[in-house]
């Protein structure tokens, strides 16, 4: 901030002084000072007669006619205004745009909520296995088995059933079934000995063996 | 602060502390002591009577329910000069920026009682102040027509002392450069003065 005119140090402490001694608000020592600089300088005194002329002005009351009485009258009545009237009038601007960010936020909601209902009924487990996954586990005990063609049912349930096996899935496409043990009391070393001198069983391997 | 500065800020913390407790009677005298000079201030951001009155309104509202949490760090005239400014920057942000009103309106809203020399004058005033900007009217009317000092300004139009500083002074400047001429006097450049 520069001063605008080509003045000496008085002149631009003068200017600085001018409002605050119209207002009374400067010592009596700035008053008397700024009097003696006006006595010598007729272009700070021009300036200070203007000045004083613009505090005139600024003093005049308002030439904007408002009725104090009617005022007053209107704002008691608006404090007797339940809450639920006053705000209304007050804050109609806000109000939409609370509203409409309301609305906005329902909607983003209610989008959210639908997508995530589609994706649950899609089905949580993935039909394909990364080969970072562990495979599920086998049951304890499990053995591999795979029982001659020309076997038959009987001999084939009498055999689990006197070793105490049951099967637990298959057979696969090359006819091999998963067997386990029924019970923990059961011995699975013990079944698959077993198996493995039974006449009609080409094979048996327990699973957790299989590389 | 002079003593008449202190007895009045007395009498104003006096009726908030009766407003508080719910005293209408202290507001109609508040209301009343203040509507003269917040009409004037609020004239130098809207001509239109209906705005004034409701942002008078508005801030008496506000200290009505503010009154018991007035703490007294500035003086009750800062603060309600304050809050009337506030309320008058939203006034003038709803109702839109209408400082001037056109000649015919002029006269007819002119107080009967307004002597030649005072209309002249008002006119004088209000050309000048068409060329500031809605701050710099505020900042001139709050320091010369009201009194306040650079520290009470910054508190009205919370903005530091510099910012009021280089308002008042733009203003001083512009006002300088065109008063003389619309007075009829001869244009006296600036670098002749002061």
């Amino acid at each position: 901030m520069t001063f605008p005119l080509d003045s000496g140090k008085d002149c631009v402490r003068a200017w600085e002084m001018m409002p605050w001694v119209l207002q009374d608000s400067a010592t009596q020592e700035q008053g008397a000072w700024l009097e003696n600089h006006l006595a010598q300088c007729a272009a700070c005194r021009a300036e200070f007669a203007q000045q004083s002329r613009l505090r005139l002005a600024l003093s005049l009351p308002a030439d904007v006619p408002i009725d104090v009485d009617v005022g007053l009258g209107r704002l008691l009545a608006r404090l007797d205004m339940p809450d639920s009237q006053e705000a209304p009038t007050r804050q109609r601007a806000g109000n939409w745009v609370s509203r409409a960010l309301v609305a906005a936020v329902l909607v983003q909601a209610l989008g959210i909520g639908v997508l995530g209902v589609k994706l649950w009924s899609v089905g949580g487990e993935p039909s394909y296995r990364t080969l970072s996954q562990e495979t599920p586990s086998a049951a304890p005990g499990a053995i591999r088995v795979v029982p001659d063609a020309g076997m038959t049912l009987a001999d084939w349930n009498a055999l689990l059933h006197a070793l105490r096996l049951q099967v637990v899935s298959g057979p696969n496409d090359v006819g091999a079934y998963t067997v386990a043990p029924v019970s923990s009391a059961s011995t699975a070393q013990h079944a698959l000995q077993q198996l493995r001198t039974t006449r009609g069983i080409l094979l048996a391997e327990p699973v957790a063996a299989t590389p | 602060m002079n003593d008449d500065d202190i007895d009045s800020d007395a009498t104003d913390r006096m009726l908030l502390q009766r407003m508080s407790a719910g005293d209408r009677g202290a507001l109609g005298i508040l209301y009343r002591s203040y509507h003269g000079r917040l009409c004037r201030f609020l004239t130098r951001l809207t001509r239109r009577a209906d705005v004034i009155e409701e942002v008078i309104n508005d801030c008496f509202w506000i200290a009505w329910q503010k009154a018991g949490s007035f703490h007294g760090d500035s003086r009750v005239s800062t603060w309600l000069m304050g809050i009337a400014y506030r309320c008058g920057l939203k006034a003038l942000r709803q109702h839109g920026d209408e400082p001037v009103e056109d000649d015919a309106r002029h006269e007819e809203r002119s107080p009967a009682h307004d002597l030649d020399e005072d209309r002249e004058l008002r006119d004088w005033l209000s050309k000048g102040l068409d060329r500031l900007s809605a701050d710099q009217r505020v900042v001139i009317e709050l320091v010369y027509g009201v009194g306040h000092t650079l520290d009470d300004v910054a508190v009205i139009m919370q903005c530091p002392v510099g910012t009021v500083k280089a308002r008042l002074f733009h203003a001083r400047v512009k006002l300088r450069n065109v008063l003389p001429s619309l007075a009829g006097d001869s244009p006296k450049r600036t670098e002749n003065a002061p």
